[in-house]
């Protein structure tokens, strides 16, 4: 920490849960943030640059939100790690801005006593002060900036209230040394904490103010183990050991008793400060409102109605602009074939890059739809009630509510789903929700769902309002669903026992959604899709055009000219194992091209058929699936049974290595990624089997 | 309810307003509700009691608890309307 508060480098944000620091990160910063990890762990990590009052820019980071600076979960852990200098690739934070919730001051302060107990230059933003002035709550600023001994600034992060205020006082942000630590300890537990911190500056070389942090999560340890060595000298945990010893025997509970003694000064000075002008009705608007979303009848068909909506709107709403993309790359590739002449490098372009990269971008409308509904779920504060209903259902199969919100997440990706596991304080109920996280359909699936439904399935109503497509394509989310909570069981029954866990989450208050937040989300997730079309799947889209074009064919139709093809060589060559499952050689190679990706099977698809149908001039991907036959039999290759059996094995299927890559660093070792490999696959292979065979039987 | 009768949160009915008075876990857990706000002498006000899992509301916040958290922590109840103070800062 650099004791000179200059602002010129890096500057945290921290705070609560639920605070409103992304509102005010992405405030500050705008569009100019970019999200990734800290090394070695899959904690998002997002940092922007924000424009200080003398013109000059510094490093904006939002650290995860966290109630103390006593880790209990990984994620919590990284904040603790970047202010005290213990994160590689990230500057320790010149000045931290502590985000604190004006409506809820007396737990938010808990983090800021911490935070100016260590001396870090602090300015607090008050956010969310227009709640609190709704609520009756009167604050005294200057009460609570002589207790603490640093800034406070009014904040409405989602109003944009407050922040030049806000960024001009970061450059004089204090340290808080005049009215440092006012809380008291019992005496006896006073007297050992003060000879362990002098223990740890003097054996350990740790800063007076690391010291004192570390001396209080010594002493409040279950037991000082193993992990301990090594990291501290074994004096200082000779003595550790000894302290436990005197504070039980003195009859302190030596657990509770810092936490405890600072929220004692914390509520004398939320007591001082805070005034509540009137008092809230009981039976209040969230009350009611909680009543019914999370009753547990009410709430779970709140909730399946709610996605049901949600699928629906995505493939209405999405249909226009996707027509748009569609049309606007048929009028490139138009284009693009009159500038350069007939031969193999307008193909490569026109039916490898255009047709290969495009027929994924066409699907980009419904991923963002998907997000949007997402965003505003969350925003809302209703993802959180979702996650405490699923808490009844999660817990029959050995997991709780907290794990439904990585899954939840897994709607949208399952890496960031992954991540989301951090919050779970249990390791092998983490495993657990890692293990099953990638069975959620992910928005890379959309694609596949979206082109094949299009395809194949009738769009006729059921039940007056919902149409059969929206219908298919929840009945794959609920598969993927109901796959991964047979898993969980399956697992916490076998290989990972353990005891139900305990349940605590917040739940956010009730709010209109910031749309700002949601917009600069979506906007994040196109640059990433796009990046991802422009990169992999174009590169997979040139590669299997060279492999479907050569060796080249100098007569015969499009067709025999794929088959005799490298494509068609390797496609025929696995077109047994995947005969019983109704597929041909053309969804082979989909299925393989796909392994990197989930969405390249699109790709992989527009790429063979715009070469197999070269003769036939422009005609849509689907009309080219619903128009293709067997050479030989002459029946159709894709039916609404293929349609739903490919449909079935890419739910199932762990058709992603950024995910298997992401596993393994979570999991430090090959062994369950590796395990999640297989068991998905097999999984998915015995599943479309089923599929296959049941619908083959119905059918005739 | 009588006062001064000791029971967990998972037995306080919705709309009650109840002191907490021990907390008995494991000490990780312990902490980390101390964290959230459920303190010793905090005041909890419960918002909905279901079968299985629970609504209260510390610190202007709310918290949903399954049974398991909510047995854990021993409450008093609290006449609302003697201790007006308290009763403002949990609503």
């Amino acid at each position: 920490m650099n004791p000179a508060a200059t602002v010129t480098g890096t500057i945290a944000i921290i705070g609560n849960p639920n605070c409103g620091k992304t509102t005010l990160f992405n405030a500050l910063t705008g569009l100019r943030h970019k999200v990734g990890n800290y090394p070695g762990v899959t904690v998002e990590k997002k940092e922007g640059r924000v424009t200080l009052a003398d013109g000059s820019d510094a490093l904006l980071l939002d650290l995860p939100g966290t109630y103390s600076l006593s880790p209990n979960s990984p994620d919590e852990k990284i904040v603790s790690d970047v202010l005290f200098g213990r994160m590689p690739g990230t500057a320790v934070p010149d000045v931290v801005i502590c985000v604190v919730d004006a409506t809820n001051l007396e737990r938010n302060l808990y983090l800021l006593s911490q935070l100016t107990d260590l001396k870090f230059p602090v300015v607090v933003a008050l956010n969310m002060t227009d709640l609190a002035e709704e609520h009756g709550i009167d604050i005294d600023i200057p009460a609570l900036e002589q207790a603490f001994g640093v800034r406070f600034i009014s904040t409405v992060a989602r109003k944009g209230t407050g922040l030049t205020e806000l960024i001009a006082a970061l450059p004089g942000a204090s340290t808080n040394e005049g009215s440092i630590r006012r809380w008291y300890l019992p005496e006896l537990a006073r007297k050992e904490h003060q000879e362990l911190v002098e223990m740890l500056v003097r054996n350990d070389r740790l800063t007076e103010a690391a010291a004192y942090h570390e001396a209080q999560l010594l002493l409040a340890a279950p037991a000082v183990d193993d992990s301990y060595h090594g990291r501290y000298s074994p004096e200082t945990l000779s003595h550790v050991r000894q302290d436990h010893t005197v504070l039980h025997e003195g009859g302190i509970n030596r657990h509770s008793v810092f936490v405890e003694s600072r929220f004692k000064w914390v509520y004398s000075v939320y007591n001082m400060a805070v005034k509540h002008r009137r008092t809230r009705t009981v039976h209040s608007i969230s009350d009611r409102l909680d009543a019914v979303l999370t009753h547990r009848v009410w709430g779970l068909a709140i909730f399946f109605l709610l996605m049901a909506l949600m699928f629906q709107t995505i493939f209405t709403w999405a249909s226009y602009p996707m027509e748009l993309i569609g049309a606007g790359f048929d009028l490139l590739a138009e284009g693009v074939s009159s500038l350069i002449p007939p031969g193999d490098l307008q193909q490569l372009v026109t039916k490898g890059v255009i047709g290969g990269v495009g027929a994924v971008v066409t699907f980009l409308p419904q991923i963002l739809f998907l997000f949007l509904f997402l965003g505003f779920l969350e925003d809302t504060g209703y993802m959180a009630r979702a996650a405490f209903n699923m808490d009844r259902m999660m817990s029959t199969v050995g997991l709780h509510g907290k794990s439904f919100i990585p899954l939840l997440s897994s709607f949208a990706c399952a890496i960031p789903g992954i991540m989301a596991t951090r919050t779970i304080e249990n390791p092998r109920d983490r495993l657990v929700t890692i293990l099953v996280a990638p069975l959620m359909s992910c928005s890379a699936r959309l694609p596949v769902f979206a082109l094949l439904i299009a395809s194949f399935v009738p769009d006729r109503h059921v039940l007056g309002f919902i149409g059969l497509p929206a219908l298919v394509l929840i009945s794959m989310y609920l598969l993927g669903l109901g796959a991964a909570l047979v898993t969980a069981k399956l697992l916490k029954g076998t290989v990972l026992k353990g005891p139900a866990p305990a349940f605590i989450m917040e739940l956010p208050p009730y709010r209109l959604p910031a749309l700002k937040n949601t917009f600069i989300h979506m906007w994040e997730r196109s640059v990433l899709f796009l990046k991802n079309a422009g990169t992999i799947i174009l590169g997979v889209s040139v590669i299997l055009w060279f492999l479907a074009t050569y060796p080249k064919m100098e007569e015969g139709t499009a067709a025999e000219r794929l088959a005799h093809s490298y494509v068609g060589q390797a496609g025929k060559f696995i077109e047994p194992a995947l005969t019983p499952l109704g597929f041909d050689w053309k969804i082979g190679i989909g299925i393989i091209s796909s392994v990197l990706q989930r969405e390249v099977f699109v790709s992989t698809l527009g790429t063979i058929y715009n070469i197999e149908d070269a003769d036939e001039g422009s005609t849509s991907l689907m009309e080219r699936l619903r128009s293709d036959v067997d050479p030989v039999t002459g029946a159709p290759t894709f039916t609404l049974l293929t349609a739903i059996c490919v449909m079935v094995y890419y739910v199932l299927a762990m058709q992603c290595l950024s995910t298997v890559a992401v596993v393994r660093r979570e999991t430090n070792g090959w062994k369950w990624p590796a395990f999640q490999f297989a068991y998905m696959t097999v999984l998915a292979y015995g599943a479309t089997f089923l599929t296959y065979r049941i619908g083959t039987w119905i059918i005739s | 309810m009588p006062k001064g009768r000791m029971k967990t949160l998972a037995q306080t009915p919705a709309g009650s307003v109840v002191t907490i008075s021990r907390l008995e876990s494991h000490p990780d857990t312990c902490n980390r509700l101390r964290e959230i706000g459920f303190c010793e002498n905090a005041t909890i006000r419960c918002v909905t009691n279901g079968s299985s899992q629970m609504i209260c509301e510390v610190c202007n916040t709310r918290v949903g608890l399954n049974y398991t958290t909510a047995n854990a922590i021993f409450v008093l109840p609290q006449d609302a309307g003697k201790d007006p103070e308290n009763r403002e800062r949990t609503e």
